[in-house]
């Protein structure tokens, strides 16, 4: 059983002295803290054990979704090796990932202006839906959404035409953008 | 017979000797220090429950400062060695202070790290060695596929803030000005994505 402590740290402050986000005076306010309490000692481990785990999965090329250009960036600068595909609306391209590629990402070019969200739907023959993200958040000077996607899957996809479209997120939503992705061009890498 | 220093680690089981690390509930740090220190090299069942209770906390400290897990596992190691061997030679003259000795000496020993990378660094410049081969990546106790199908579950704006959180270490200020959201909906967000995660880790609770 892990002892209470009587002034526990706050998970908030946990989590931004683990991140760097507070250093100095107060980072050793905290460190003292943690190596006289064992319970908030736990709780920070915990916390910290995550941050590891997703740092990991990320050098490693393992997550999928919606990424920033700053984070592509670092993404890059530390040596995942990413494969960029750039769309503008109406576009189709061939796309494949090599053996190296960590992770692809998609650069969906669209006008955004008067839409806070849309939606991103992956579609296959007869329009069958793959994958879809929701609640993405655009801005008016967004002239861009970078979708990532882990290598490794889109070696696995058989060889096919898949269609992407963006879809603004309203009582009366509208397509804003539609894309082609054609995943024959090339041979399929890897296992299959 | 003293107890040899590279003995001590934490038992698998939870068991030192048929003694329960719950034998040890209500006894405060000071207290193992002192039964360190007080029989010098004849106290296993303390020391190994002193590393149990140190260890970990000089690793995440060591990963802390120095974002590498090879080097905080040598900091946990060197630390709680030193510690042992200072208990038993009586030079600890506060067994109540050993939280704050140990910390200390993680202090010290991380400033020594750092130096000797930096010098490495300057080395490497200067004579350019390839490596033979890349380090393994097994070095982490989470189990990563579940973690990162529980990351997948996440919507897509939490999961997004913890990327940028513990991989970019960007502050909830900055994610909210990358993001454009206030910095207080940042803090919101990411105790909710931190809660969904360890409950989905732990089996207590799916990513809703």
């Amino acid at each position: 059983m892990t002892p209470q402590c009587d002034a526990p740290v706050s998970d908030d402050d946990l989590l931004d002295y683990w991140i760097h986000a507070i250093d100095g005076t107060d980072a050793e306010r905290i460190e003292e803290h943690l190596f006289g309490c064992a319970a908030c000692s736990a709780r920070f481990e915990a916390m910290a054990s995550l941050g590891v785990g997703l740092v990991e999965l990320v050098r490693r090329g393992r997550i999928g979704g919606i990424v920033t250009r700053s984070l592509l960036n670092r993404l890059q600068r530390e040596g995942v090796h990413v494969r960029q595909y750039v769309l503008s609306p109406g576009e189709r391209v061939p796309c494949a990932a090599f053996p190296d590629d960590d992770l692809v990402v998609l650069s969906l070019r669209a006008d955004f202006a008067g839409s806070q969200a849309v939606t991103i739907a992956l579609l296959g023959a007869d329009d069958t839906l793959i994958d879809q993200v929701s609640d993405v958040a655009v801005g008016p000077k967004d002239i861009e959404i970078l979708w990532a996607t882990p290598g490794d899957i889109i070696r696995r996809m058989p060889s096919s035409r898949r269609r992407v479209t963006v879809r603004s997120q309203s009582t009366h939503p509208t397509v804003l953008a539609e894309y082609e992705l054609d995943h024959t061009a090339l041979p399929v890498t890897g296992s299959e | 017979m003293e107890v040899p220093l590279e003995r001590l680690t934490s038992p698998p089981d939870g068991c030192y000797g048929g003694r329960l690390m719950a034998d040890y509930v209500g006894v405060t740090d000071g207290d193992l220090a002192r039964a360190v220190a007080e029989t010098a090299g004849q106290a296993e069942e303390a020391e190994s429950e002193l590393y149990r209770r140190f260890a970990s906390r000089v690793r995440f400290y060591g990963l802390r400062h120095l974002r590498d897990e090879d080097a905080a596992l040598d900091l946990a190691q060197q630390v709680m060695l030193l510690t042992i061997e200072k208990l038993r030679s009586g030079a600890i003259r506060d067994a109540d202070q050993i939280g704050s000795f140990i910390l200390g000496a993680s202090r010290t020993m991380t400033i020594d790290l750092k130096r000797r990378e930096r010098r490495r660094e300057r080395l490497r410049d200067v004579f350019v060695v390839e490596p033979l081969a890349s380090a393994p990546h097994d070095d982490t106790s989470l189990d990563l596929d579940r973690l990162g199908a529980c990351l997948g579950q996440l919507p897509e704006r939490e999961r997004l803030v913890m990327l940028l959180t513990f991989y970019a270490e960007r502050s909830a200020r900055q994610v909210g000005d990358e993001l454009t959201i206030t910095e207080g909906n940042v803090r919101v967000i990411r105790h909710r994505a931190i809660g969904r995660l360890r409950a989905c880790m732990t089996g207590t609770g799916g990513v809703q």
